[in-house]
């Protein structure tokens, strides 16, 4: 989740009036804000990914006055007419067909404003743009460029250019090769004959979307004006980037003003400040929320949000959603702006009226019974991941493979397929406690995975039982008495054992249950080897069963 | 006083009374036949009711080593080799002597050279030739070999001055182990002699009751020796649930206290159920490879009937029937049919929901999840989600408060606020923090909301649901008092079997 740390200081310039940490500790929560950290003179604070708006000062502020009431209702955005213009050439549409504009005067930057800036891009570019995939941006001097700019496709190395950050002239196909930002996200543009470039009048280079800025427009303190510029292959991302970003600089004290967009095709001037309108029934509101509001009162909640509202009868509002809020897709979100703006704390908790009879899963019914008898017998329960790894599964208890669910990207070597069964598990929690003292009984209830090409999900999850017992005398005439009496008291009945041969188990001390006739588990002594493959030290004898066919019997 | 004595007890006097009042444990333990430990224990017994006293000295006690043993009984070496050139007729070659001696070659010269420095043989060349015509008389440092292994052990200021000299002879050549031992001796006091004076009887006790006993009625006769009762006893451990179960359990004994019921899915589940049909748009960052499991083998899975994918293909894209903008981008059938492992179990409840539309429902499931995650102390790949939805004609989201807030009262934790905050599948979101007065700080126990219209929509669901979810694991961490996740799935033995069951 995106963070921003707000120093009090600059927090209250934003506001107009000061504020205390403490102030702000009681007030973001109800916002929306997660607080992850808090110190003498800053909040470092948590927001939601959907609200990208709120990545600056200026964005957190506006909310922050609204919920408070110093300044209510929806924030007014004007951008002065057009004067530069910015042409569309068509070799970009094959690459990164979008760009939107626009220009920000006499704007005050100190340094920590740049940073902000530089923050504020990443936060863009991650929440809109997706890692720069749908939408990136560049925030250029412009008192160093001149109108018209264009934006085209060049050859990877018919220009040469100073890259932000380099004292060197160079390519842009040498960008991708050794730019680490080239680097970077050279697979956004490489794999087209031409690259994207924006330039001026005079053929300077303001940047190589979606890759890097050129030094040339380098925005420092002294900066006063900025051109802002938004590629991508989503005009839709493009345009909520350039919303979200112009409103943010307008409130930081810029004054905005549109650029002409020339396409091939057409022409639109950006960016557009209009607000959206969307209707919100009052009754729709209180129906979910259990309040009951009267329209003034609906409209007064979404003011404290910023939103516009107005009544225009037969309990609807229309509201006007300020153009920083890209999230608002459907009457259900202002449902939600205005128990926001109502209070989350003064929502009255209440209990939902419906008289139910609740009822355990039969599987699990059926698991509990297991684990009650198995601690009754002695055993201490453990719990295992599912995930492992086919050297213990397999290699460690001397089985083939047979053809394990196997995870596409692991994150560690440790845990790359689902368990088939569960004793693998269990011999290397052995394997671990060889400090504890002895007799030591263990055992788990749960999970195991196995293809099933008949189900939806390929994959079947089945309930299994194992234990294990180990100690100097641990043998298989102990581990069958304790199986025995596990089953006798599930009432199974119908089964019987056969003598076995299985690669983990010790041959003459093997037996596979078999159940109707098919086989649902083995009893065994642990064959030496995969105790010393472990390196346990003590005999073991384990049993598994799969519970399935029993709980399917038991519960019919 | 005396009926509280045991037989032990009772022994110990007896014998210290017939050795004159005072003697060591050693020979009290010979007389009354109770093994030393005994004895000692008696001895801490009657000294505290002031029956006896017990002196101390400390001293140095010679015993012997396994070599020193082995020659006390085999004889010395040199020993040996005189008696085997006697029997060569008083010359012979070292290498026949040591074969007939049968004895390690290793110890031949040592053998030797004890015999030059007695005085009892000459070696010339490879010959060695007794000096004597008949056996040698037994030497000091023979005689006190022998003493030792008698006695087991010896004082060293009980011996005379030659045999101490000897004592240092055989030290050097290692043959014995002196060590500081203490020398106990217990003596009558003035009550004691009282006590003894008056005589004591002794009736054999028994220590175990026996079928034999209790059912011939012997019982009544014999006299059952009494226990220290506050003697340590041996540890034995229960089987046990796991910690991390139990609190499962409870949960899931909540849910249904409250007339919940319980579900369960599959863990490896469809992009389409785990994601799409909750709204999450197929580039959303919670899709991404870094962040879920996807599965290599089997790799894709089947989608279900074309009416629901249809209604969840078109809310993707333009918001279909419900007023929704939609997310506004293609959807792609081949992105949902891949597999993962659930990265929650609204999956499943969603997937329930598509089938079960009759309101009220109440369900819930407290179950395995997965996420893309690095093991560390604070994060593991596979956890439990507690997910609890109640899908009704008239429910709010005060009712939603209300049904957490009584959910996790019943778990202790009473603090509980409910801040804004953002799901892809629920609005009005929000999640329930309750205040960890250790830490000093909320922390976030569950994410909570009603489902948006773009979800109910293409499942055909007509009424508000209320649905929450959260990490079963955080709620163990406070409940047991952990920082480190990864204790809860480490299963160490000494962990699982000192937890108590009741915390």
């Amino acid at each position: 989740m995106p963070v921003i740390t707000l120093y009090r200081e600059r927090f209250s310039k934003f506001l107009g009036r000061d504020v205390t940490v403490e102030d702000m500790a009681k007030t973001l929560p109800w916002i929306g804000f997660d607080i992850e950290e808090r110190g003498e003179d800053y909040l470092k604070v948590e927001f939601n990914p959907n609200r990208i708006d709120l990545c600056s000062y200026a964005g957190v502020a506006r909310a922050y006055k609204g919920f408070t009431e110093w300044e209510v209702g929806l924030p007014k955005y004007e951008a002065k007419e057009p004067k530069a213009t910015l042409t569309i050439d068509k070799a970009v549409a094959d690459v990164r067909p979008f760009m939107l504009a626009a220009i920000v005067r006499d704007i005050r930057l100190d340094d920590e404003a740049v940073a902000e800036l530089m923050e504020m891009q990443e936060d863009l570019h991650w929440g809109i743009g997706r890692d720069r995939k749908k939408a990136s941006i560049g925030i250029h001097n412009l008192d160093v460029i001149n109108p018209p700019f264009t934006y085209t496709a060049v050859k990877p190395e018919s220009v040469k250019f100073v890259p932000l950050g380099k004292t060197e002239e160079m390519t842009p196909k040498e960008i991708l090769e050794k730019h680490e930002k080239g680097v970077a996200y050279r697979h956004l543009v490489d794999w087209a004959p031409r690259y994207p470039l924006l330039v001026d009048r005079d053929g300077q280079v303001l940047s190589m979307p979606p890759i890097i800025n050129g030094e040339l427009t380098r925005v420092t303190a002294d900066t006063r004006n900025l051109f802002l510029d938004i590629t991508g292959p989503s005009y839709d991302a493009v345009e909520k980037s350039l919303k979200v970003l112009a409103t943010a600089l307008a409130d930081m004290g810029g004054t905005l003003e549109k650029v002409i967009v020339k396409y091939p095709d057409r022409t639109v001037t950006s960016p557009s400040l209009e607000p959206e309108r969307m209707r919100l029934r009052v009754k729709y509101a209180n129906r979910l929320l259990g309040l009951r509001l009267n329209d003034d009162e609906a409209a007064r909640c979404l003011m404290k949000c910023r939103l516009g509202a107005e009544k225009i009868g037969n309990g609807l509002l229309e509201a006007s959603i300020p153009p920083y809020r890209i999230d608002i897709l459907h009457e259900i979100d202002l449902v939600e702006e205005v128990a926001i703006g109502y209070g989350y704390y003064r929502l009255e908790p209440t209990m939902p009226k419906a008289v139910t009879v609740g009822e355990k899963h039969p599987v699990y019914a059926f698991a509990d019974k297991v684990r009650q008898l198995m601690i009754g017998l002695g055993f201490m329960e453990v719990m295992n991941f599912t995930l492992t790894n086919e050297r213990i599964h397999y290699d460690y208890m001397l089985v083939k493979p047979k053809n394990p669910v196997r995870i596409a990207n692991p994150v560690s070597l440790e845990y790359t397929i689902v368990r088939q069964t569960l004793l693998p598990c269990l011999m290397r929690n052995l394997a671990e406690n060889k400090h504890e003292s002895y007799p030591q009984r263990i055992f788990e209830v749960s999970d195991v995975a196995r293809i099933n090409r008949r189900l939806e999900t390929m994959v079947e999850r089945r309930l299994h039982v194992a234990a294990v017992t180990c100690h100097s005398t641990a043998n298989y005439t102990e581990v069958k008495a304790y199986c025995e009496a596990l089953l006798a008291n599930l009432s199974v009945e119908g089964w019987h054992v056969r003598e076995a041969k299985h690669p983990s188990f010790l041959s003459g001390r093997t037996s596979t249950i078999a159940y109707r006739n098919r086989p649902i588990g083995i009893i065994g002594e642990i064959n030496p080897q995969v105790l010393n493959n472990f390196q346990i030290e003590n005999p073991a004898a384990a049993f598994e069963i799969d519970l399935e066919p029993l709980i399917r019997i038991k519960s019919q | 006083m005396l009926g509280e004595l045991r037989i032990n007890d009772r022994k110990t006097l007896v014998a210290l009374k017939e050795l004159g009042g005072r003697a060591s444990v050693e020979d009290i333990a010979r007389k009354s036949g109770l093994a030393h430990s005994a004895v000692m224990r008696s001895a801490l017994v009657l000294s505290s009711e002031e029956i006896v006293m017990i002196h101390e000295r400390k001293h140095l006690a010679a015993s012997l080593n396994s070599e020193g043993k082995g020659y006390a009984e085999m004889g010395l070496p040199e020993r040996r080799i005189v008696r085997c050139l006697l029997k060569l007729g008083g010359e012979a070659d070292i290498g026949r002597l040591a074969e007939e001696a049968k004895m390690d070659p290793e110890i031949v010269p040592i053998a030797l050279g004890w015999l030059k420095s007695k005085g009892w043989a000459e070696i010339k060349g490879k010959r060695c030739i007794l000096t004597l015509n008949c056996e040698p008389p037994k030497g000091v440092d023979e005689e006190l070999l022998e003493l030792i292994n008698e006695k087991g052990k010896v004082v060293v200021d009980e011996l005379s001055p030659e045999l101490k000299r000897a004592l240092e002879v055989i030290k050097k050549r290692k043959l014995v182990e002196v060590e500081e031992t203490v020398h106990r001796e217990l003596e009558l006091t003035a009550k004691g002699w009282n006590l003894v004076n008056k005589g004591i009887k002794i009736v054999e006790e028994v220590t175990q009751l026996t079928p034999e006993l209790i059912i011939s009625g012997k019982w009544r006769s014999v006299k059952l020796t009494r226990f220290d009762v506050k003697a340590s006893a041996p540890v034995v451990y229960p089987g046990k649930e796991h910690p991390l179960q139990q609190i499962i359990k409870r949960a899931r004994e909540i849910f249904l206290e409250m007339g919940f019921t319980e579900i369960r899915g599959p863990i490896v589940e469809t992009a389409f159920w785990n994601f799409d049909a909750l709204f999450q748009p197929q580039d959303h960052p919670a899709r991404e490879m870094a962040d879920t499991f996807y599965m290599a083998n089997p790799r894709i899975g089947r989608l279900p009937g074309r009416k629901i994918v249809d209604g969840v293909a078109m809310v993707h894209e333009n918001g279909w029937i419900t007023g929704s903008k939609g997310w506004g981008y293609r959807w792609s059938s081949e992105e949902a049919m891949k597999l993962v492992l659930r990265t929650h179990t609204t999956a499943e409840t969603i997937k329930y929901l598509a089938t079960h539309k009759r309101p009220p429902i109440k369900v819930f499931s407290v179950d395995r999840v997965y996420r893309n995650e690095q093991v560390t102390y604070k994060n593991i790949a596979e956890f439990h989600q507690i997910e609890g939805i109640v899908v009704d004609k008239k429910v709010t989201l005060r009712d939603l408060m209300g049904t957490l807030k009584t959910f996790y009262k019943k778990f202790g934790l009473e603090k509980i606020e409910f801040w804004p905050s953002y799901f892809p599948y629920t609005e009005p979101s929000a999640q329930a923090m309750v205040f960890h007065p250790k830490l000093n700080r909320w922390i976030e126990l569950c994410g909570m909301g009603m489902f948006r219209p773009e979800v109910l929509a293409p499942m055909g669901i007509k009424c508000p649901v209320l649905a929450w979810g959260g990490g079963l694991e955080r709620l163990a961490m406070i409940e047991l008092g952990l920082n480190d996740i990864r204790l809860l799935y480490a299963n160490n033995l000494g962990w699982l079997r000192r937890t108590p069951l009741c915390q």
